[in-house]
């Protein structure tokens, strides 16, 4: 297998030059034919995303590829190769094992990247650009990042501030199906909260706001019901999570206020979310029982620490990515030299068989016991012979130039056919 | 050890070979134990349930040795052994295994264990240490009471204990809660709403079995004709205990208590089991089951 990787990422390249190099989904079968052609790849595969585009083909010099690259988009090379990297076979298999693990990602851990490799990896099977090789890489590839997502915590905790939002929730609630959220003040970030925790199970939604028009809008939006602002507080018992986002400069929840609503409650719990800077909760309301008051920078202190906590999963993962490329380049050199070995014998055994057939005539007179006698004789020469080239191959198996000494065997021992890499992939 | 003493009533003793295996089988029950102690152990150092898995393994099979050695002994004496502290120490962490497990499946609740294995492995250290075949109930007061009586109460004893394990992980779910940096076992404890649900319904089960037991209690002591039972240590704390558990009741049913100080009220209410349980046996009375 001759694999490159030939691309850019947000790592190398800012969004000007990511966007310049993209493919359009309704472009890529396209692209695919015409990188098959024009850079006379084998396979083929084009991963383009937001913070990514990456051409990964097996068979081709990374050169062709590049230049397929600038001449496809139509740019000067020397204006972008700064911001270009080119990986070669183990380098670019463990690339595709990071990627696919979201382990080179901008928010590492996150999940969608594997979507997007495998809807990638679709198309180009689609369009009939993925053999034996790519189909076996990838496969891999997908199996290694199921493997970093259950072995470690990359993906565990929440790292945005309405997710971390959903966390906290569960860590309070049996389970967010029932439950209802008020939204006091609609706001972007208000909003993406409750929606993220709609999504979770949350089944009905209460919406308030200064201007009624605006929370009657929102309300909408959840299917849910408005209030008008001079009257929330008598429906505040009625919410088991409140997210408040409003402009007004002094608290809107006051400790009085959160006492009466959690005597109402009869000491259900209450999680009281404050995304609004200066805050509209006061602090004090987390002093009472069942309440959980979280200010912005309560969220935020909950998302470093997950972050941290990812990062050092993220050393583990890097670890079971390494063991996984090193396996998979020994199966794959071994997958080169095996086939060699076993037609370099099959080729030898068949012509002593020949040779005997050939003395047959000349062979009438001697015994049974003789006649294997030589069949003996003849097996163990032919062992002899082949002693030397198997274990030298055999050798060679972990070594990158494995593929091309065992070329050099085929054209010794004149084996044609090439049919040991055609095996399906496991 | 199994001294024969001619007072006690025959047939309630067994063979010396018969106590060895039983004892063998108990020591097994209790080498597997230690497994599900050292992932407590390790689950709080590292915080991190990394070996939950292994754990509940050991702690099955250690059920089934501990499960067979009550067998034999039963066996051999034709009934329940749980004539003195030694059996009903080993008749509890036995029946809080399978009650783990069914509660653990219920409410997926591993962490559940990190408080229980523990116990579990205390308590059958503590029958394990020192067995003796003596059996201190006096033969006038022998009866079938007793297998009513001594169920009742361990069983009731398992369900609060369970409520006792559900409010400490209630608390410390909590604590990280208000303290907004959830660290430690976070994504793994469950919520304060099963913690809390999980406590109730531990003790809607544990106290009506502990009144019954004293119910039955009562009725024994009466049918004995023993006379002055209400001077009892035992007897005496298992009322405060009870009491304690009332009010807990009373609190969550009437004042809508929940959380942080019904988890407190259970805590303190298992503390006054564990005294009565095993605090009482040095205390006097007939209750007291070592010499």
């Amino acid at each position: 297998m001759q694999l490159a990787i030939v691309g850019v990422s947000h790592k190398t390249a800012p969004v000007e030059i990511r966007e310049r190099l993209a493919f359009p989904s309704d472009k890529m079968r396209g692209a695919l034919e015409a990188l098959m052609t024009r850079a006379k790849a084998g396979e083929a595969m084009i991963l383009s995303t937001c913070n990514r585009v990456e051409i990964v083909a097996e068979g081709p010099s990374e050169e062709l590829v590049r230049e397929f690259l600038y001449e496809y988009h139509r740019i000067q090379a020397d204006t972008i190769s700064d911001h270009v990297y080119c990986l070669q076979n183990a380098e670019a298999i463990r690339h595709v094992f990071r990627v696919t693990s979201s382990l080179d990602s901008m928010m590492i851990g996150e999940p969608q990247i594997l979507g997007q490799v495998k809807e990638a990896f679709r198309i180009a099977n689609d369009a009939g650009t993925i053999g034996t090789n790519l189909s076996a890489l990838m496969n891999k590839a997908f199996a290694v990042a199921k493997r970093v997502r259950s072995e470690t915590g990359i993906s565990q905790s929440a790292v945005s501030i309405s997710y971390a939002a959903v966390e906290l929730a569960r860590q309070i609630f049996r389970d967010l199906t029932g439950k209802t959220v008020m939204i006091i003040g609609a706001s972007k970030m208000g909003e993406l909260a409750a929606k993220h925790l709609k999504r979770n199970g949350v089944s009905s939604v209460l919406v308030t706001n200064r201007t009624f028009e605006k929370a009657v809008e929102v309300a909408k939006v959840f299917e849910g019901a408005a209030i008008p602002f001079e009257h929330f507080t008598d429906h505040l018992d009625r919410a088991d999570i409140v997210i408040t986002s409003t402009g007004a400069p002094h608290f809107v929840i006051t400790k009085p206020m959160a006492e009466r609503m959690i005597k109402v409650r009869k000491n259900k719990p209450v999680f009281l979310i404050d995304i609004a800077v200066p805050r509209d909760i006061d602090p004090a309301v987390n002093e009472i029982d069942n309440v959980f008051v979280y200010d912005i920078d309560d969220l935020q202190q909950v998302i470093d620490e997950n972050l941290k906590e990812r990062m050092k999963e993220a050393h583990r993962a890097e670890e079971i990515v390494e063991g996984e490329v090193r396996a998979f380049c020994t199966k794959m050199q071994t997958r080169s030299v095996v086939p060699t070995i076993v037609e370099m014998r099959d080729s030898l055994d068949k012509m002593r068989r020949e040779e005997i057939e050939r003395y047959r005539a000349k062979l009438k007179g001697f015994t049974p016991e003789q006649m294997a006698l030589i069949d003996q004789l003849t097996e163990s020469m032919v062992n002899k012979i082949l002693h030397h080239p198997t274990m030298q191959l055999k050798g060679m198996a972990d070594d990158p130039r494995g593929p091309e000494f065992a070329e050099t065997v085929r054209k010794l021992f004149n084996i044609k056919s090439h049919q040991g890499n055609d095996e399906p992939p496991a | 050890m199994g001294q024969i003493n001619p007072e006690q009533p025959p047939g309630l003793l067994a063979p010396h070979a018969i106590i060895a295996r039983m004892l063998a089988l108990l020591r097994l029950a209790l080498g597997l134990y230690f497994v599900g102690l050292m992932h407590s152990v390790l689950t709080v150092l590292r915080k991190k349930e990394t070996f939950f898995t292994p754990a509940a393994a050991a702690m099955i099979a250690g059920f089934l040795a501990h499960a067979a050695s009550i067998g034999i002994l039963a066996f051999q004496l034709r009934s329940f052994p749980m004539t003195n502290v030694y059996e009903s120490f080993s008749f509890f962490a036995a029946l809080a295994v399978p009650v783990f497990f069914i509660v653990c499946r219920k409410y997926r609740m591993p962490s559940l264990g990190v408080f229980m294995f523990p116990m579990i492995f205390l308590m059958a250290f503590m029958a394990n240490m020192g067995y003796d075949q003596s059996r201190f109930i006096p033969a006038e007061l022998m009866s079938n009471w007793l297998y009513i009586h001594t169920p009742l109460v361990i069983l009731g004893y398992v369900a609060l204990f369970i409520a006792f394990s559900a409010a400490v992980l209630y608390l410390i779910q909590e604590r990280e809660l208000k303290s907004k940096s959830p660290r430690m076992f976070y994504n793994r404890f469950p919520s304060l709403e099963v913690c809390d649900d999980l406590a109730y319904k531990s003790l809607a089960v544990g106290f009506p079995l502990m009144t019954l037991g004293i119910i039955s209690g009562v009725l024994w002591a009466h049918s004995a004709n023993w006379a002055h039972w209400e001077f009892d240590a035992k007897i005496q704390l298992s009322f405060v205990t009870w009491l304690i558990y009332l009010l807990l009741i009373h609190y969550r049913l009437i004042a809508g208590w929940r959380g942080k100080r019904a988890a407190y009220l259970a805590i303190a209410g298992f503390v006054s089991v564990l005294i009565t349980f095993v605090g009482a046996n040095y205390l006097g009375g007939l209750h007291t089951f070592t010499q």
